[in-house]
């Protein structure tokens, strides 16, 4: 039993070991650590100005009275979006997921289908729905037209977020679908027998027998899609810019301050700000992706 | 349980593979690193010469065309013209001025400001100020530009920068085909403005085509509000001084009256404005979905494609405030300012392609296919710079080219005329988004 190293020589593994560490170390760990540093700092990102410390002034400045209203928003949107949106991918995909688990003629190719907006990335996707929600001649626009109605669809401020949040869960739906896919296929058949015997049908079978057995797979897909969701600024970016209080998040925010996404005015952008601001985001990712998993880890543990 | 047992660990052979993966990182990155001359056996510049501007269709022609025939004269040098679209600009510029591999770039808000705000000082003038753009003041080229227009980009009494032309933004295109057909006047004051509007609307057509899905075409509307009501730049001045020692309050009427005309432009636009884009106006406009659109000069070229002959198009300044005289100038900004890098590799070259780019005859050029109005003295102005003569016969600068943004101030106050909150945008009246900004203002003070 202690001989049972699966490998012949110990030095290739170190070696690979050494490198990934080492990767991570230099390209991982150390900008995270450097950002925390940052957020201390009023590094504007250009060579020649000085670079002072400045203590928790960032930091401050975010929850100051001038900034709160702007830091709130963009606190109260991240969390509609991300929580929104984690919870209609799920029951989506948990949907389509056992749709596609059955015998269906051309199922492989439906899966693609599915998998496919996943596949597109960002730009593509935000080139997609800018097309289909143009506000003159669109397809949206046409569709809406037949029943008398119009909107300004991503320029509408009451809409914008909501729309935002279909096109996400579009763009990212396929990969739980694959997650939830590979959890059901491993579920053994006897367990359906078993539970028909016992005289549960469709959705007593699906309740005691499907749900318990993916557990691992909607704890993962939970994880993912909320900490996915929490970070993502891309899709938001181009579909409704960079200042759009409407849809404006956390991590856009970050990006704007940090890279003087906002043109036309005079701001200047402040690196070290970004910095405290995405500290904030690291702190609201973490305490939330801990107590989700958390709690998922007991609802599983107790399934 | 798998593993426990230890083997020797092979240390030569994993430092050996450690250090070749380390040469090879340092090799590659010793790559970015590239040599360049500066000047020839003749005395003629030479080498790699990289210029980085932010983007736009038609001055991105412009320069290509002058740096193939900067190549054409100094056949030794390779110019590597970058450009980037807005957004991205601040990023790339900083990261390309870090590494050291660029030689010229356009500066933004490049003007000095004054004491009660120096904590708002942009980057491009705290750069100049530190050392780290070339001093071209005693340049013989900058003597061809207007003196005026130098002296508003002078920081500490220096020159740094190349001042590529001017450009208004506050005028409105109007498509004087629909004008003639129902009997209207160009308006020269805000009443007249209001009668047009709803003549228009009477007959069905909407009066002003506005790309509001990107915010700042509809903040056009609000510059040109602010710049008759506001109409010198002294006056301007002395707003910029009361907002900032808070002896004037957005609410207050007169700066309250920009957002509720701005509101009332709004009201008048095409259905649904605010998901519109600004590249989709010029094609609306030349179908006749609106008479007019507040636009700025430098995209005079892509309405006359658009447009393409099928009716005659004017320009006039927008009319906001009820005394004519107010409403008689555009107001505009010095375009894209190019200026050399203290860590340019390539010094020689980039002067002598701003000398270059700064002779009349190439100048000239340059301006046709900008779409810019001059910054030199005494070089004729394209037909349609010509009929809009009378509006620029002195130049006031616009109103960004004055405001100083707060960046302790929320995001309500950052032109402070709160026209993103305005409905449709946002879901803010006139008085409520004034209200907004004014709080978000006051409290950073």
């Amino acid at each position: 039993m202690s001989t049972s190293f699966p490998f012949p020589r110990r030095g290739p593994v170190r070696l690979s070991f050494t490198v990934g560490l080492l990767t991570l170390t230099v390209f991982g760990l150390v900008p995270a650590v450097a950002v925390l540093v940052v957020s201390f700092t009023n590094l504007r990102g250009l060579p020649y100005l000085p670079v002072n410390w400045v203590g928790i002034q960032n930091y401050l400045t975010f929850f100051s009275p001038a900034k709160w209203a702007d830091s709130a928003n963009a606190v109260g949107n991240t969390l509609v979006f991300a929580v929104a949106s984690t919870v209609m991918q799920i029951v989506l995909a948990l949907g389509t997921a056992i749709l596609l688990n059955r015998p269906l003629r051309g199922r492989n190719f439906v899966r693609a289908v599915v998998f496919m907006p996943t596949v597109l990335g960002v730009t593509v996707t935000g080139l997609i729905w800018s097309l289909m929600f143009n506000v003159s001649g669109g397809p949206a626009a046409s569709v809406l037209g037949w029943f008398g109605g119009e909107s300004a669809f991503f320029g509408d401020p009451h809409l914008a977020l909501a729309l935002v949040i279909v096109v996400q869960i579009w763009m990212v739906v396929g990969i739980s679908v694959i997650i939830f896919l590979s959890g059901l296929q491993a579920i053994p058949t006897e367990l359906y027998e078993a539970a028909s015997i016992d005289g549960a049908g469709g959705w007593k079978a699906f309740r005691f027998v499907t749900v318990p057995m993916l557990a691992p797979s909607i704890t993962a897909n939970v994880l993912l899609g909320i900490v996915n969701a929490l970070q993502s600024y891309q899709l938001i970016y181009v579909l409704t810019g960079p200042s759009n209080k409407a849809t404006q998040v956390l991590s856009l925010l970050v990006y704007v301050q940090g890279f003087g996404g906002q043109s036309g005015t005079t701001l200047s952008q402040s690196q070290g700000y970004a910095a405290a601001v995405s500290m904030v985001q690291f702190a609201l990712v973490a305490v939330i992706s801990l107590l989700s998993l958390w709690f998922l880890r007991r609802r599983e543990a107790k399934l | 349980m798998a593993q426990t047992q230890r083997r020797p660990f092979r240390l030569t052979r994993a430092l050996t593979a450690v250090a070749a993966v380390t040469a090879a990182a340092i090799s590659l990155a010793g790559c970015s690193g590239s040599s360049s001359g500066d000047t020839d056996a003749s005395g003629d510049p030479s080498g790699d010469l990289q210029i980085l501007v932010s983007s736009a269709s038609a001055s991105d022609a412009a320069f290509t065309a002058i740096s193939d025939a900067f190549q054409k004269k100094y056949p030794d040098v390779k110019v590597t013209l970058s450009t980037v679209s807005n957004d991205n600009y601040p990023a790339t510029k900083s990261s390309r001025l870090t590494a050291g591999n660029v030689d010229i770039i356009v500066v933004k808000n490049f003007v000095e400001v004054p004491d009660f705000a120096s904590d708002s000082t942009s980057d491009d003038v705290l750069l100049a100020k530190s050392g780290g753009l070339v001093d071209l003041t005693d340049e013989p080229f900058m003597k061809n530009y207007t003196p005026s227009v130098l002296d508003t980009q002078a920081i500490g009494g220096k020159q740094y920068a190349v001042p590529t032309g001017l450009s208004y933004s506050t005028g409105v295109y109007y498509n004087k085909a629909i004008f003639e057909k129902y009997g209207l006047e160009v308006p020269t004051t805000w009443s007249e403005l209001q009668k047009v509007m709803s003549t228009l609307k009477d007959k069905g057509v909407s009066p002003f085509g506005i790309g509001g899905k990107d915010s700042w075409p509809a903040g056009l509307a609000m510059l040109g509000a602010v710049g008759s009501t506001y109409p010198t730049a002294d006056d301007k001045n002395a707003l910029v001084e009361g907002l900032w020692k808070n002896t004037v309050s957005l609410t207050d009427d007169k700066p309250l009256s920009i957002l509720q005309k701005t509101e009332t432009i709004f009201q008048n636009a095409q259905p649904n404005f605010a998901g519109t884009g600004y590249d989709d106006i010029p094609a609306g406009f030349a179908k006749g979905d609106y008479a007019m659109t507040i636009d700025g000069t430098w995209n005079e070229p892509t309405i006359e494609s658009a447009v393409n002959g099928a009716f005659d198009f004017g320009y006039f300044p927008l009319p906001v405030s009820d005394d004519a005289a107010d409403n008689a100038m555009l107001n505009g900004k010095i375009e894209l300012q190019l200026a050399v890098s203290s860590g340019a590799k390539n010094k020689t070259a980039a002067i002598a392609w701003l000398d270059f780019f700064s002779d009349p005859a190439n100048y000239k050029t340059f301006l046709e296919k900008s779409g810019f109005s001059s910054a030199q003295p005494d070089i004729a102005a394209t037909p349609f710079l010509e009929s809009i003569a009378k509006y620029t016969s002195t130049f006031q600068p616009a109103w960004d080219t004055l405001w100083i943004a707060n960046n302790k101030a929320g995001q309500d106050a950052v032109f402070p005329f709160n026209y993103p909150a305005l409905a449709p945008l946002g879901a803010d009246d006139a008085s409520q988004a004034a209200a907004a900004a004014q709080k978000a203002w006051s409290a950073a003070f």
